[in-house]
């Protein structure tokens, strides 16, 4: 409905030609006391009074004089023609346009030679929007006519009556916007800033991460842009047919990272037969769905499941009501199953159990149950009890007895020492091929052991630890009997004391001597190295580790952020050194400041800007990393 | 790509043929993405592929026929199949559709995603596993 209609008093004054009145406001629903007919009565007289208005001002807008405008027009810009003039473009109205613009013009000189423009101009003199000069004086000529505050004008854009504000918007075309244009201009203005600044952090994060994965520059394979799109449209999807079960998982890893894993995409996942379900994320899914997991595929032998708080007693409840043998259990957050239920699972289903991992379960899960394992899981290879807060010592001491042990992973939050750690090397350590002990406050008495019954480990990683020493570490690399490890993480392994951080007078944590010792014993096979924060290793020692004639040709990862000697030139020689690794971390070292970079190669956490640099000079490939 | 230091120089052309007997004539570098190409097509193999350039591949279907998968609602298996016929649900052809637009963003950064259409998905992820388009560092 047009302004005109809502307000008809001020129709008269309107210049819009033959405005249609056929809508003129009649409420819809008339209150009791008011007769329709009235309202009827009423609505014809005023439109027949407004139809007279109308033409008397037509006829007197094709009458006067140019200089005279009709007092009904309360616009005072003469220079602005009127968009709504009509059909008729008689003579008069030619003449009159053309005086009108003579009068513009001469304005326009005048404000060209005015004090105050010139200054505005040398103000302006670099902006390129201001070069023009014509086009500057207009702008200020158009400014000065416009009409002023409190005053009606017709909207450039919809052409509406409004009344001028000194809040008035401008149009393109120099003229006076009505408040719901000047709303919609805004609103337009600002979406379009917003989305320019938000794009733009978009796209810098997609190429820092496309760069730690390894795929840039160039184009994503094939199969990440099938499986991709399979995962945006994972609503269409009714099952996923005979799709491999490595891309079932990277399905699943894909769409737990975008926290999709609902009950409608689990059920895709559940496919009759299949004895792997993989859950990254479940968070999302309420005990029925896992009750549902052991309903659907009874011949699950591999559960893995991440953030699975909703798998609680009711779940454990039904699980041991089935006859469904786990071999392999990896259960992430489950912190609702009480200790009487783990008793009965390991009772119940540990014959088969190989694999038990468990990670975070608060208040649950403590000495007794370790204290069952020897007893009821014969068959156990791989035990990871991680992020644990009510296992002890003497719980710990358990595990010693588990003679099948072959991997074996611990983090305890509680207070642990080194005589449990020690029995359980001497316990199962011949056969280990992995052991992590993170965050147990364990010294050279546990590496004592290791190097003494330890013959098959390729996985080592003990971290955060204040008690070992160098030397403890050099001796356990030294005529070590064990062949060379791939995989080493000693991070943290360091001597903290605020009173005297820079030195280290009783060779506190893994350091120099240890560094040497392990490169010498594993070099050639490591693959995976991980010491950062390890901060007393020594210039000198890093030089001779990567000096010219020495060669890691199996190296592909290595992290030494925050040891404090590591400069342009270390890095330079790991370079030199690993020709096939892949990615260098160096967070924290602040004698990185400008080392090249070979082509395909990844160097993360320099203290620039950018943080993340890779440089290509050779020709070949485009590929970072395969 | 590894050229050959033979005596007769390859084409620099090679034609992938479909399981129904559509050919596709594409540039071998391009084409040298796939793993499994790149090995049929070694001089080294000794493969009959590897004198002629063309390359039977037996697993893919130009057009979709019989196998067609279960996987998106639509109300009758026939309906999908002749829809997939009429939208052109072509695998060759898109594979080799990526073979050239990868080729083409080998060196480029922020490359635009292919478009895949949903349809397909399916079917080309099993193309894609058969091809091996990993990439690889020489």
């Amino acid at each position: 409905m047009t302004a005109q209609a809502i307000c008809p008093d001020r129709l008269p004054r309107c210049t819009l030609p033959s405005v249609s009145l056929q809508n003129a406001a009649i409420p819809p629903n008339t209150s009791h006391n008011i007769s329709a007919n009235q309202i009827r009565q009423d609505a014809n007289a005023r439109r027949a009074a407004a139809l007279a208005a109308q033409q008397a001002v037509d006829a007197t807008n094709d009458a006067t004089a140019p200089g005279t405008e009709p007092d009904d027009c309360p616009a005072p810009a003469p220079a602005r023609a009127r968009r709504s003039e009509g059909k008729a473009q008689s003579a008069s109205k030619r003449k009159r346009d053309e005086e009108r613009k003579k009068d513009e013009e001469k304005a326009i000189a005048k404000i060209k030679a005015s004090k105050t423009f010139q200054r505005r101009r040398q103000q302006y003199d670099s902006d390129d929007e201001m070069s023009d000069e014509d086009e500057a004086a207009r702008a200020i000529f158009e400014e000065r006519m416009a009409p002023l505050p409190d005053q009606m004008e017709n909207c450039e854009d919809c052409g509406n009556r409004f009344r001028v504000t000194p809040y008035s918007r401008r149009g393109d075309d120099g003229g006076l916007l009505c408040p719901k244009c000047s709303k919609e201009l805004d609103k337009e203005e600002a979406k379009a800033t917003k989305r320019r600044k938000t794009n733009a952090g978009r796209q810098r994060r997609q190429i820092q991460s496309n760069l730690l994965d390894g795929i840039y520059p160039g184009a994503k394979d094939l199969m990440t842009l099938c499986i991709e799109t399979l995962a945006k449209n994972v609503d269409m999807a009714e099952d996923f047919g005979d799709l491999p079960p490595a891309m079932v998982e990277r399905l699943s890893g894909i769409l737990c990272k975008k926290r999709e894993m609902r009950s409608d995409p689990l059920n895709l996942f559940l496919r009759p037969g299949t004895d792997t379900v993989t859950v990254y994320d479940g968070a999302r899914l309420s005990s029925d769905d896992y009750i549902r997991i052991f309903q659907y595929c009874p011949t699950v032998k591999d559960l893995r499941l991440r953030d699975a708080v909703q798998f609680k007693n009711t779940v454990m409840d039904h699980l041991l009501s089935t006859k469904i043998t786990l071999e392999k259990l990896n259960l992430h957050g489950a912190n609702l199953i009480d200790d009487e239920r783990w008793n009965r699972f390991f009772k119940e289903k540990g014959e088969n159990l190989k694999t038990f991992k468990l990670h975070y379960t608060d208040g649950h899960f403590g000495d007794e149950q370790l204290a069952l394992l020897p007893k009821t899981c014969p068959n156990l290879t791989r035990l990871k009890i991680v992020h644990n807060q009510k296992v002890t010592d003497e719980g710990l001491e358990h595990i010693a007895k588990i003679s099948s042990l072959v991997h074996l992973t611990i983090n305890i939050y509680g207070k642990t020492s080194s005589p449990p750690y020690v029995e359980i090397i001497n316990g199962v350590g011949p056969p280990l091929r992995t052991l992590c002990i993170d965050k147990a406050n364990i010294d050279d008495s546990v590496l004592e052991a290791i190097h003494e019954n330890c013959q098959n480990i390729q996985k080592l990683r003990l971290t955060d630890n204040e008690f070992m020493t160098d030397r403890g570490f050099a001796n356990l690399f030294t005529n070590w009997y064990n062949p060379p490890l791939t995989y080493i993480d000693f991070h943290k392994c360091r001597h903290i004391d605020s009173n005297d951080p820079r030195d280290n007078l009783d060779g506190i944590g893994f350091s120099s001597l240890g560094f040497e010792a392990l490169m010498a014993h594993s070099g050639k096979t490591l693959k995976h190295v991980d010491i950062n924060s390890c901060r007393h290793i020594s210039l000198q020692t890093f030089e001779r580790v990567f000096a010219v004639d020495k060669k890691y040709l199996d190296l592909t990862f290595m992290n030494i952020s925050f040891c404090q000697a590591v400069n342009d030139f270390v890095v330079g020689c790991i370079f030199r050194s690993c020709p096939n690794i892949k990615q260098l971390v160096v967070f924290g070292n602040f004698g990185v400041r400008s080392v090249k970079i070979p082509k395909g190669k990844i160097l993360t956490g320099i203290p620039t800007a950018m943080g993340m640099q890779t440089e290509g000079t050779e020709d070949g490939e485009g590929r970072i990393a395969g | 790509m590894a050229s050959s230091s033979q005596s007769q120089a390859p084409s620099k052309y090679v034609t992938l043929i479909s399981s129904d007997g559509f050919e596709f004539v594409v540039l071998r570098e391009a084409a040298c993405i796939s793993g499994a190409i790149k090995r049929m097509l070694d001089p080294n193999s000794g493969f009959l592929e590897s004198t002629t350039g063309r390359c039977q591949l037996a697993e893919i279907k130009y057009v979709l026929l019989h196998h067609t998968p279960k996987i998106f609602k639509y109300a009758h298996r026939r309906q999908y199949i002749y829809k997939m016929a009429e939208q052109g649900g072509i695998v060759l052809e898109k594979v080799a559709e990526y073979f050239y637009y990868n080729y083409r963003n080998r060196n480029r950064e922020d490359v635009p995603d292919m478009e895949i259409p949903p349809e397909l998905c399916l079917e080309l992820l099993m193309a894609a596993d058969f091809l091996d388009s990993e990439p690889r560092l020489v």
